[in-house]
């Protein structure tokens, strides 16, 4: 038998062989629209990122702080669905082969398309991270049903030890460590917890734990870089996209980027 | 008829409805309420204590009055007043955030946030924490801040914090997620009281639980007044708090009709409404599967309604599976029909509604014909309509400046 890794699996496990960490970066699909976002995202893939979270804009998501929530609002003015974000990956991949992407969003717009979300590993979606859903249910629990995409589950600070080891048997591809008590964008990192609480995870699970929310600097980047197999920047990329989006100038996005791809490298 | 009454289950569901469909931080906080729920509604102190503040502080029982002049005009049933707008603080509210405040206490919590849209959860949120020296803070939609603002002062008087929402529609909803994102934030010393029977479990059940006061004391007052139970209760459905308590006690007694009036707004066919149970999906908001108002992406759509209690495009997860089950009907009055009613039952009662209740009232309009005049209906003013005055004074073109 043939055993294939997923294209994430894949991309994982060759930056733990080569002892490197994973820059994750996240933006939301539509935010100006879907064609800079496509831009976009061969523009990260150039400046050193591993893996991309692509944003479902939701009317209302509640894990967002102000930045994200109001890129949500943006794409859903240019109309983003969740059909689009399915195109747009597909087009991606025509240029991109290898680049593990992941669509992270709000259960309600997941289950107003479960039909399509069938069949998305066939058009280069990789896994889901569905904020709103108890981490312990499977996909096919909550009603998606694809056994060939990776459900990235939240473990938080709160979540007590009984729910880590469950939470570990439902996730694949990796485990997103949530490093604060907040919203997305907030600034109250304590990296001595976040130290504690992801050595804990190691203790139920092989897959990778990554550490995300939170982080803005190379610093800051580089520090958690050291506990986690990697980070995943959020907020900052989404409010520089803002703000360089009426010039469609992106060039301060990709040296930062590259800042923090070499900053995690050390 | 399945069983309605022994639920939600062990997950937090009603039927198919409700659930935890939260952020992982949340879900610690969730079962820490729930533990604390479970060992407390069994302790008799609790239950002393509870009854005592419902007692003293609240002012209960409240009447259940005879609307002679309604019932005159209408040449139907008996009609009765449930009289929730005579508790302190103007609404049934105030029997949730009692409660509540309690369990807050027994977990040690120092910091209390609610979410509010007409007001009146908010009202009762920042009694029940000046009454025990808590720091409070209210999510209000920026449009709600507006339309209810002497809530807002009362509000300010009582030493809270009013947070206006100014995200999305800038009304309830939005309330909602703002208070959630606090609680996120600030979980380890936060209480949240959720005004309605929405939201993660065990919040629809806990917020149901304290509100049945109204039905269990509508047991003993119609048999004591009418020598039976009522043919029918007529109650308002927001989030379905005032509703779920008025009718959870009567769930088994079937011969009893259960009616829940949405706000249909400008019109269900304009699609300017707030009435999920009428003209909506199941889907996923705040934590628990219900009937929602979305468009076919699954985005939530805005809501339109006079009444800003009632302006939510979704409901309690137990009234989605009392809808599908047949045991409640619901039904939908608009603006228009429960401005009518607001003033009807001002004039013909003397009792001025909120207008909330008064869309409970405009349904007396289609169900008075089905029944005879031996029969006898109740309609639960879940609250008075003070708060109400500017909105009714521009929509009938006065200006009170
Ligand atoms: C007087 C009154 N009635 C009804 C409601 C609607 O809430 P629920 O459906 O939870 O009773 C409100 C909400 O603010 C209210 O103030």
């Amino acid at each position: 038998m043939v055993f294939l890794l997923s294209r994430l699996e894949q991309k994982l496990s060759e930056l733990r062989v080569a002892s490197k960490k994973a820059l994750v970066a996240y933006l939301v699909a539509g935010d100006p629209d879907l064609e800079t976002t496509l831009e976009l995202m061969h523009g990260f893939v150039a400046s050193g990122v591993d893996i991309i979270e692509l944003g479902v804009p939701f009317t209302d998501p509640i894990a967002e702080g102000p930045i994200i929530q109001a890129a949500h609002d943006r794409a859903l003015q240019t109309s983003t669905s969740l059909d689009n974000i399915f195109d747009l990956v597909e087009e991606f991949r025509t240029k991109d082969s290898d680049t593990p992407i992941i669509l992270m969003g709000y259960i309600n717009t997941f289950l107003a398309n479960s039909l399509a979300l069938e069949s998305i590993h066939e058009r280069g979606t990789d896994a889901v991270l569905i904020v709103d859903i108890p981490g312990e249910s499977t996909l096919a629990q909550i009603g998606i049903n694809n056994t060939n995409i990776a459900s990235v589950s939240l473990i938080s600070p709160t979540t007590d030890r009984q729910r880590i080891e469950k939470i570990c048997q439902t996730s694949s591809g990796f485990i997103y460590y949530v490093t604060l008590r907040g919203v997305t964008g907030a600034s109250n990192l304590d990296v001595n917890e976040i130290e504690t609480n992801i050595t804990n995870i190691r203790m139920h699970t092989a897959l990778p734990v990554l550490a995300g929310f939170g982080i803005k600097t190379s610093v800051d980047a580089q520090e958690l870089s050291k506990v986690s197999d990697g980070v995943v920047i959020g907020s900052v990329l989404v409010d520089m996209i803002h703000q360089q989006s009426s010039q469609k100038d992106y060039k301060n996005i990709y040296t930062y980027l590259n800042e923090i791809s070499v900053a995690i490298t050390q | 008829m399945d069983n309605l009454t022994d639920l939600p289950n062990a997950e937090g569901f009603f039927g198919e409805y409700g659930g935890k469909f939260v952020p992982e931080t949340l879900m610690f906080a969730l079962q820490e309420l729930e533990e604390t729920y479970a060992r407390l509604k069994k302790d008799p102190d609790f239950l002393k204590t509870f009854d005592h503040d419902l007692t003293q502080f609240v002012g209960r029982p409240s009447p259940l009055y005879f609307a002679e002049r309604l019932t005159q005009h209408y040449r139907g049933p008996q009609i009765w007043l449930k009289r929730e707008d005579l508790n302190h603080t103007g609404a049934h509210k105030i029997n949730n955030t009692v409660g509540q405040i309690l369990l807050a206490k027994a977990m040690g919590k120092k910091r209390i946030i609610a979410e509010t849209g007409a007001g009146q959860h908010g009202v009762a949120t920042a009694t029940v924490a000046a009454r025990l020296g808590l720091e409070c803070h209210i999510y209000m939609g920026a449009a709600d801040v507006q339309r209810q603002s002497l809530n807002v002062y009362r509000i300010k008087l009582l030493g809270a914090t009013v947070h206006p929402v100014d995200s999305g529609t800038a009304t309830l909803k939005d309330a909602l997620n703002e208070a959630l994102r606090d609680w996120v934030t600030n979980i380890d010393d936060t209480y949240y009281i959720i005004g309605s029977v929405t939201g993660p479990h065990p919040y629809p059940m806990i917020v149901r639980d304290f509100n049945s006061i109204v039905g269990r004391e509508l047991r003993e007052q119609s048999v004591t007044l009418f020598g039976g139970f009522p043919e029918a209760i007529i109650a308002c459905v927001g989030g379905g708090s005032n509703a779920m308590g008025i009718f959870y006690p009567f769930i088994k007694e079937t011969e009893v009709q259960l009616f829940g009036v949405e706000a249909a707004g400008s019109g269900i066919e304009t699609g300017k409404h707030a009435a999920p149970l009428n003209d909506g999906q199941p889907g996923i908001l705040h934590g628990a599967k219900s009937y929602l108002m979305q468009d076919k992406n699954g985005q939530v759509l805005d809501t339109h309604s006079i009444s800003a209690g009632l302006d939510y495009p979704g409901v309690g997860p137990e009234h989605s599976n009392l809808k599908d089950s047949g045991r409640a009907k619901y039904l939908a009055v608009n603006d228009e029909e429960a401005l009518r009613a607001f003033h009807m039952v001002t004039r013909l009662e003397g009792i001025m509604p909120a207008l909330e209740t008064a869309h409970a009232f405009a349904a007396l309009d289609y169900l008075t014909d089905t029944f005879s005049d031996t029969d006898n209906i109740v309609v639960n003013v879940s609250g008075r309509g003070d708060k109400d005055i500017n909105t009714v004074a521009t929509m009938d073109g006065i200006s009170l400046e």
